[in-house]
């Protein structure tokens, strides 16, 4: 079966206009196509950075708040400046781009700009006739992609491989705010620190996905954090077929953290093998249900940190203590952080990054002691 | 459990104490003897007026009846114009020839200017440009209520030197960034004249932008002008998480702030609105009529509970919320703010005890952006004027009317006139309002509708109450998904011919004609402009503009008043200063998807 076709979609910086694109994400969607939603009020360097990390076939923008002449061209002289004159661009803005504008657009180097009225299946025939399979355009490869964002002047560091932290956890934990909000921390921790993310959204071989972690993302849209984002594809257990060769690759790509992802899951075992991760942490809210069903949750023993999202949430407190005698019982020095990962300079999220930093740091002089 | 079920009961044992005093007006005698005389009364109230050719009419109409149970039913269930739960009219008299509103259409001049209904919105380029738009504005209407409508930059709290903005300033309403801008843009106004109102139609910083108005006001007119500003902000968080967007804070942080500047113009600026509850951005995104109702009304009741429980008096706020409708094409549009001004007053009286003052549902309204078309986009003024009908059908008490050329621009003068025209037709020219305020309210199809509309809303109400309340609701995304659904669904309708939109998937034009039409954009030079005057403030406030954001961040931090601390900062700081200095303290929105 053929690969589907990857897409980023975004709106325009200063524009909350969402409504069109989401109902357009949802007919590639239906039509096999998988999509990278980056969300509203993105500046056009969040998209086009976003663009050549997920390498897209190509990146449609949804604007309507006017100002669309400059704001396409400035995508299109970033992707040149990416050297990514190989990933499309369209859009479309119900009546607010004129055909005046389209032609302007259509001349710098727009694919095509799509008016009001535009029968969804004329879009989804160009998506899949322009950026499918037959078209010229060549991709890159992973090597390259990372070959790109490491080439970046950033000063890397001399440094042995990243510390892969593995996050798991029911979807509706806060898995992907948990990971934003550590981003953010180690960001300043260091001003050379570099980050990579690689997450997983779930679809079923052959047909399309939404990935709209990014679009939850507000400190990880930075030059210093790499993002990766995988639809698993009809792969079980949260991680992709290609999860593996990624995390090869990132791990000594110069970064000093690996996040992983994985979509949301219960009470699988955990996905990570413990060669994949050096620390795998289970994210779960005080909403599991019962201290049986606590039982069956089987990631409780192999986690290295359990995070207990949502610790402002009604039943936080039988949580932590059901979940601490739970880990106690296991003996194996397990951590327990109670986290409110939405809300603004979280001492949980501190207390969390803390540990992780402390790991990062063992890892690294065990890894020089070797 | 929220309030919202408790509104939701109250509701219903209303419905049921009118079933109550209809009965009781069919079987009980001295019951039905005094109902009769207040209905008298009621009849005797209204006075009459002539029509040009000669008919005399009630300027009120009431029901024709003399069945004891269905006076009982309209008196108690629907109320005249004016009444509780006001299902007619928040005031006893609306549009109508001789009063106060239309004397003052009729009086030469600004200075008789008054409360007419029409508002019209403006904004574009920089404040030189939009204040130019408001005297042409008003020269034209005789009226001196202006619209304000910012730029994206600004809505989102940016300035206009922010990296990656440039192509947004100016386009789709005004560049603010400092003091200066604000003081360029309402220059010429009589800002404490009575009879100037401004409204403002910034949410996520409209602390800051207010608060820039105030200081202005206080440089032009000295500090004594503050109890003396009459306007609105839109200053609505809730329909900016749930729809549109525009949104900047964390939503407790957002509200925090928004408390204190309500709390602020409640104690020191009596005559203003600090907070419209707006259906409309709701509405455009996607929302059923139902939907945006049930949504507006419950998100107005949070903010209700919220200031209370900051300990200001409902009767004192109360009076100052007030409410921004669409108002589209579909049916529920012909009886939509007649729900919502009942379901507001009861709520009020019953669940939080508010005097008759605060229990109306003060009302603007704004004709559908979403169902104008670009193509044969002259079609768009015909959509309009129904929805205006509509709009005055529902007694509301603005309205402001959309310019047939929307879809691809900025309004130019040409649409813009025209669609304040077609207000003119329908109030000053036809003879549909301006005898009888009321000639098509009430009919038996539109109490059916008002039936399903309210069972909806109810509904909604409930399941909100499910969630949590509003603030649970909107962390569980349910508002979003349901308005994001609907509008997938409305997609889907126009995609596949069910929805008919003529020239777009009815009588559509062979040729795909998109018109070629002058279309309103901000000069470069324009643009470059700004900058350089943001560039220059800045290097004029060097000095102090770090220890203003220093002194802001203490009073954020000791949790005092911000708004009030606001007026002071905006002196020397620019909106994008200030709105990163929050942003470090309390972080920044994280959209749901």
């Amino acid at each position: 079966m053929a690969e589907p076709i990857r897409i980023l979609t975004a709106v325009p910086i200063c524009d909350g206009h969402d409504s069109a694109i989401l109902t357009i994400n949802t007919e590639f969607i239906r039509h096999g196509i998988e999509v990278i939603y980056l969300g509203y009020h993105r500046p056009a360097r969040d998209i086009v950075r976003a663009a050549v990390q997920e390498e897209v076939r190509a990146i449609g923008i949804s604007s309507y708040n006017g100002g669309h002449v400059e704001f396409f061209s400035e995508v299109l002289a970033l992707l040149r400046k990416e050297n990514a004159k190989h990933i499309g661009l369209f859009g479309g803005g119900g009546g607010t781009i004129t055909k005046a504008d389209a032609a302007i657009m259509q001349r710098r180097g727009v694919d095509r700009i799509f008016f009001a009225g535009t029968p969804f299946e004329e879009m989804i025939r160009f998506v899949k006739e322009s950026y499918g399979r037959g078209s010229a355009r060549a991709a890159r490869s992973r090597e390259q992609v990372l070959h790109r964002f490491a080439r970046k002047g950033l000063g890397v560091q001399t440094h042995g491989p990243a510390l892969v932290i593995g996050v798991a956890g029911p979807g509706g934990t806060g898995k992907t705010t948990l990971i934003d909000e550590l981003v953010l921390r180690f960001l300043r921790s260091d001003l050379r620190k570099r980050i990579a993310i690689l997450s997983h959204d779930p679809s079923v071989v052959g047909k399309g996905a939404l990935l709209g972690d990014r679009a939850a993302m507000i400190y990880s849209q930075d030059d210093r954090v790499f993002m990766h984002s995988l639809a698993t594809r009809g792969a079980v257990g949260g991680l992709s077929a290609t999860t593996e060769p990624w995390l090869r690759s990132l791990k000594h790509a110069g970064f000093d953290i690996v996040f992983v992802e994985t979509v949301g899951i219960g009470q699988e075992a955990m996905p990570f093998a413990r060669s994949l991760a050096d620390c795998r942490v289970l994210v779960m809210s005080p909403e599991y249900g019962s201290r049986l069903q606590l039982q069956k949750i089987v990631m409780l023993d192999t986690a290295d940190i359990v995070v207990l999202n949502k610790a402002d949430a009604a039943g936080a407190r039988t949580a932590r203590s059901e979940v601490g005698q739970r880990l106690d019982l296991n003996a194996r020095e397990q951590k327990l952080v109670a986290t409110i990962a939405s809300q603004h300079g979280d001492p949980g999220v501190d207390e969390l990054f803390c540990l992780l930093e402390k790991m990062r740091k063992e890892k690294l002089l065990s890894d020089i002691g070797t | 459990m929220s309030v919202l079920a408790d509104i939701a009961d109250a509701v219903e044992r209303h419905e049921q104490f009118v079933d109550r005093q209809a009965e009781r007006a069919r079987k009980n005698p001295a019951f039905r003897r005094e109902l009769l005389r207040r209905w008298n009364k009621s009849l005797k109230r209204v006075g009459t007026a002539s029509t040009p050719t000669g008919l005399r009419l009630p300027r009120v109409a009431l029901p024709v009846t003399d069945e004891p149970g269905e006076i009982a039913r309209f008196l108690f269930g629907e109320g005249p114009p004016g009444d509780f739960p006001f299902v007619n009219g928040a005031y006893r008299e609306l549009y109508l020839d001789g009063s106060a509103s239309s004397k003052a259409r009729a009086a030469k001049g600004r200075a008789a200017a008054g409360e007419e209904p029409t508002r019209l919105f403006a904004g574009l380029g920089l404040a030189e440009d939009t204040n130019e738009r408001f005297h042409f504005l008003t020269r034209q209407q005789r009226s001196v209520r202006l619209s304000t409508a910012f730029d994206g930059p600004t809505l989102y709290g940016l300035d206009s030197d922010e990296d990656g903005v440039f192509g947004k300033i100016g386009e789709g309403g005004v560049a603010i960034d400092t003091i200066d801008d604000m003081q360029r843009l309402y220059d010429g106004f009589p800002l404490d004249d009575p009879h100037f109102s401004v409204s403002m139609t910034i949410n996520a910083p409209a602390p800051v932008i207010l608060a820039m108005y105030v200081a202005s006001a206080k440089r032009r007119m000295g500090p004594r002008a503050l109890a003396r500003l009459r306007g609105t902000t839109q200053a609505d968080i809730f329909k900016e998480v749930q729809a549109q967007n525009e949104i900047v804070f964390p939503l407790h942080a957002s509200l925090r702030f928004l408390g204190d500047m309500i709390a602020f113009t409640t104690e020191h600026m009596p005559r203003w609105y600090p907070i419209s509850i707006s259906g409309y951005h709701i509405a455009e995104a996607g929302a059923t009529p139902v939907q945006q109702a049930a949504f507006t009304l419950s998100n107005g009741f949070a903010y209700v509970e919220l200031l209370r429980r900051r300990g200001l008096d409902v009767d004192r706020f109360g009076p100052r919320l007030s409410f921004f409708l669409d108002c589209g094409l579909d049916i529920e549009y012909s009886v939509l703010a007649r729900v919502c001004r009942k379901l507001w007053a009861i709520g009020m009286r019953d669940a939080f005890g508010a005097h008759e003052r605060a229990q109306l549902f003060k009302l603007h309204t704004q004709t559908s952006g979403r169902s104008l078309i670009a193509q044969e986009f002259k079609n768009n003024a015909t959509r309009t004027a129904i929805e205006l009908m509509l709009a005055y059908i529902n007694a509301t008490n603005s309205c402001h009317s959309n310019s047939a050329d929307e879809p691809f621009t900025t309004p130019g003068e040409e649409y813009v006139r025209l669609a304040a025209h077609a207000q003119a037709i329908l109030l000053e020219e036809t003879g549909l309002f301006k005898t009888m305020m009321n000639a098509f309210s009430g009919g038996p199809g539109m109490k059916i509708v008002e039936r399903e509309v309210q069972k909806g809303i109810l509904a909604e109400f409930r399941e909100i109450d499910r969630l949590g309340g509003v603030i649970e609701a909107i962390e569980h995304r349910y508002q979003r998904s349901q308005i994001q659904a609907a509008a997938h669904a409305y997609e889907r309708q126009i995609n596949d011919g069910t929805r008919p939109i003529v020239g777009l998937n009815r009588y559509s034009n062979a040729a795909p004609g998109l018109p070629e039409v002058k279309v309103v954009r901000t000069p470069r030079a324009k643009k470059r402009l700004q900058g350089e005057r943001l560039r220059e403030f800045k290097r004029r406030h060097k000095k102090h503009s770090e220890r203003a954001l220093d002194e802001l961040s203490a009073i954020v931090e000791s949790g005092g008043n911000v708004f009030a601390e606001l007026i002071r900062t905006v002196e020397h700081c620019s909106l994008g200063q200030i709105t990163g200095r929050l942003q470090e303290l309390v972080g920044r929105y994280r959209p749901t998807v």
